[in-house]
């Protein structure tokens, strides 16, 4: 028999819930932020991300995101340390969730060489924690009755972040159902083998089975784990999953602080009461954790509505893929903000080459010399990002005199071509992109990428 | 059901972590790969660069203290060993190497003669400065050795002796300092197998193909106008005043292939990146970096002359020859270091 109550109860977003798991949901993000920035400017990654790069690539819709000036750059990294200091702190949360938000967010739109799933992850956290009263309860602001203090929350509060966990890992789950994955245990075999020198696993990681095992268990781990996180039965025993399954991949890959944010971000899974006596070791106060009757006042049309948007907007993007031909890893249109973690090793070697549009003559183009590495390996297997460099090429190079012979040349209007191999998941290298085509007059848009060569499996 | 499923989980971790079945066939050890490096490649290709490098010194200093023009074609001569000893040792770019500036100091070109001239001319300079960067090393005796009058100058001007004299001494410093430092940097090479994009693996893996890179753009490519709209720029040359340049090319692909190879200075094929591939199922990638390598070993038996004649005389078969390396740029750089699963990342990466 199907308990419809139970259901319609389960799903209702207005039933009033303790709100300590979002507190504690507070404080735990603010935290990893403040590390996870301290890190980041620690690393010298603002100076080698954003400040010695002299072209970048934002993103489709983006491109008037423009980062600052030299030393400026590390302006919107204090923004974030010091609002994920005061949003951890329950301190001015409106404006400070609004601030960590924007510099986040400003930062990852700068240049798609940076790209993570995860970083998208936390842009999506900050954006639904902007809308979340996340600072009634057990924060500096209801101590210094800057806000009225609060023990319960409607259910969506809670629930949406529990969704956005979710996502993530379904997703993960379901791109990895592909014959890569699961047939070859590539990557992974590559990443694997790799390791070899590890001391007691090492000799391990170079078995075949090995890679399959860990690949056909990522993958069920995926899909699934939400679900046993959400039953109250099994959840002890998945949290024990998650912890071990994230601290293999911290070990293994160079995920930086994202093993943690996982782990300590499905603690929102955890039961009220949990969350309840978590709260009571910081405010010695105690605190109700049954939810009774209370008044809440908001729209519940535009909420529901919201909600519906959201979820909808998060379940749709990720099968976006599915409106174009050819193979998803090869073309990569519609693989960014899928939640497609871990699924390629992909590397390209290209030669670019200016080409007099009157003369034809043309000339090969040094390796590295607009780029930094890092851009120059993410760029060679990324199609938007290929013409996006095109596009770079032709400024610096239109207009600029050459001696051909003592003779001055100036190349006007240029074609910029480009002959890029690339191997995917460990097949030979095949042809990407052919020489021969100007990639100038090809436009960087959402339509199938039918300049690239075709991807034989 | 769920418990059946979670259950299955575990035994599946557990599988994975506890059990310890050794299947010997499919084996590799990085750490082996780099003890025959460091033994049989990197120690006696410095060790043999030293020696070339010291009796350059004491040639020199024999010459001045009693110079003859045939113990001046002596020295010429060595030059030209010290030339091909130096390609053996330019690829490994880290560790020593890379905290002294080894390889630019020795190798860079081409030589900057007007500072070159303007040391001579005030008799007083630092070599270590950076205005000085191109007028020293190989190229720059290249360019003093090989004027037409270098001899003359050599015995009647003191300064042009004298610092000619200076660069040798400098590129010895050098040279002892990397040599004594790999003495100690040698356990800590041997011990760095990583795949992360600082580990000494990592490293040399992308020196290696750097090192085939530059043998591609900056020996070859720049002369013949690869990057000049075809306009070619014999001034780029390596060793012009010489004509060593083809032979120096030649023993620059040379040894890369020997490094792929694992092949030692004594000539015993050690482990090298050839056995990493096997290892690692990848036979045809092997066989093709195998047989391009000994192609473009082969094409230099067509040139007879000095690279600034086959530039105006034989421009194709240059052509093909830069065609020929740069095809073999995309198997060692993409395939080979795909399939050992490099990162050059040094930031956060989740693999996509």
């Amino acid at each position: 028999m199907i308990d419809t109550a139970k259901i319609r109860q389960f799903f209702n977003p207005f039933l009033t819930v303790s709100i300590a798991p979002l507190i504690v949901f507070r404080i735990i993000f603010g935290a990893l932020m403040i590390i996870g920035t301290s890190r980041f400017i620690l690393n010298g990654w603002v100076q080698k991300l954003y400040i010695e790069p002299t072209f970048f690539f934002p993103f489709l819709g983006f491109e008037w995101v423009k980062p600052l000036p030299g030393n400026w750059m590390f302006l919107p990294f204090i923004l974030l340390f010091v609002s994920a200091l005061f949003f951890m702190l329950g301190f001015f949360y409106r404006i400070a969730s609004i601030v960590l938000f924007v510099s986040f967010t400003y930062i990852e739109l700068l240049d798609k060489t940076n790209y993570l799933n995860h970083y998208y992850f936390v842009s999506l956290i900050a954006f639904l924690m902007l809308f979340l009263p996340a600072n009634r309860y057990c924060s500096l602001d209801s101590r210094l009755n800057i806000v009225q203090k609060q023990y319960f929350v409607p259910k969506w509060n809670i629930g949406i972040l529990k969704f956005q966990l979710g996502i993530v890992y379904v997703f993960a789950g379901i791109a990895k159902l592909n014959s890569d994955w699961l047939l070859d245990a590539n990557p992974l075999k590559i990443w694997l083998q790799a390791h070899h020198h590890l001391p007691l696993v090492g000799k391990l990681l170079q078995q075949e089975w090995v890679a399959y095992a860990f690949s056909w268990t990522g993958c069920v781990y995926d899909l699934f784990i939400v679900f046993f996180l959400l039953n109250k039965f099994t959840r002890p025993f998945a949290y024990i999953f998650v912890i071990i399954f994230h601290l293999v991949t911290w070990y293994l890959f160079p995920i930086g602080v994202f093993p943690w944010v996982m782990i300590f971000s499905t603690l929102i899974f955890f039961s009220p009461n949990f969350h309840v006596r978590l709260l009571q070791i910081i405010t010695k106060e105690k605190m109700q954790s049954f939810s009774e009757k209370m008044r809440l006042t908001f729209n519940k049309k535009i909420v529901s509505s919201a909600l519906i948007l959201f979820v909808a907007f998060q379940i749709l993007v990720p099968f976006r893929y599915l409106a174009y031909d050819g193979d998803l890893f090869w073309h990569e249109q519609g693989f960014r903000f899928s939640w497609r973690v871990m699924l390629m090793h992909k590397e390209g070697y290209g030669r670019f080459f200016v080409v007099d549009s009157k003369t034809k003559r043309e000339m090969e183009l040094p390796q590295q010399q607009f780029l930094t590495p890092i851009q120059l390996d993410q760029m060679l297997t990324q199609p938007d990002m290929i013409l996006q460099y095109a596009q770079i090429l032709y400024k610096e190079y239109n207009g600029k005199t050459f001696y051909v012979a003592g003779l001055p040349l100036k190349i006007n209007k240029p074609e910029i071509h480009a002959e890029i191999y690339v191997t995917l998941n460990g097949r030979p290298s095949q042809l990407f992109v052919r020489k021969g085509k100007n990639l100038v007059t090809i436009k960087n848009d959402l339509k199938n990428r039918t300049w690239l060569e075709e991807f034989k499996k | 059901m769920n418990r059946i499923i979670f259950g299955f989980l575990v035994s599946c971790f557990f599988f994975i972590t506890a059990c310890d079945k050794d299947n010997k066939k499919d084996e590799f050890d990085k750490a082996a790969l780099l003890q025959n490096f460091a033994d049989n490649i990197i120690l006696p290709r410095y060790a043999d660069f030293k020696t070339k490098i010291d009796s350059l010194e004491s040639l020199f200093i024999a010459f001045q203290s009693n110079p003859t023009e045939a113990k001046f074609e002596d020295i010429k001569m060595h030059l030209k060993a010290c030339y091909l000893s130096f390609q053996a040792v330019k690829t490994f770019d880290f560790g020593p190497a890379m905290n002294t500036g080894f390889k630019s100091t020795i190798g860079r070109f081409p030589s900057d003669t007007v500072q070159i001239s303007s040391n001579i001319n005030t008799g007083t300079y630092n070599l270590s400065t950076v205005t000085n960067a191109g007028a020293i090393g190989l190229s720059a005796l290249d360019y003093l050795f090989f004027q037409t009058d270098a001899y003359l100058k050599l015995t009647t001007i003191a300064s042009y002796n004298q610092y000619c004299l200076a660069i040798i001494q400098k590129m010895k410093t050098e040279t002892d300092a990397v040599v004594s430092a790999w003495s100690t940097f040698k356990s800590t090479f041997i011990a760095s197998t990583g795949n992360e994009s600082t580990s000494m693996f990592s490293m040399l893996v992308n020196d290696f193909c750097q090192d085939w890179e530059e043998a591609k753009a900056a020996k070859l490519g720049i002369p013949l106008g690869k990057y000049s709209l075809g306009i070619q720029r014999p001034e780029y040359l390596e060793a012009r005043y010489s004509g060593y340049s083809l032979e120096i090319l030649e023993a620059s692909l040379k040894n890369i292939a020997e490094i792929y190879s694992g092949i030692g200075t004594n000539g015993v094929d050690g482990i090298g990146f050839d056995d990493y591939l096997v290892a690692l199922k990848k036979e045809n990638l092997n066989s093709t970096i195998k047989t391009n390598f000994q192609a473009i070993n082969n094409s230099f038996s067509q040139f007879n002359s000095t690279f600034e004649t086959e530039l105006t005389q034989n421009p194709t078969a240059l052509e093909n020859l830069f065609n020929t390396i740069s095809e073999q740029v995309v198997f060692v750089k993409t395939d080979m270091t795909a399939s050992f699963g490099i990162l050059i990342t040094y930031q956060d990466n989740d693999g996509d």
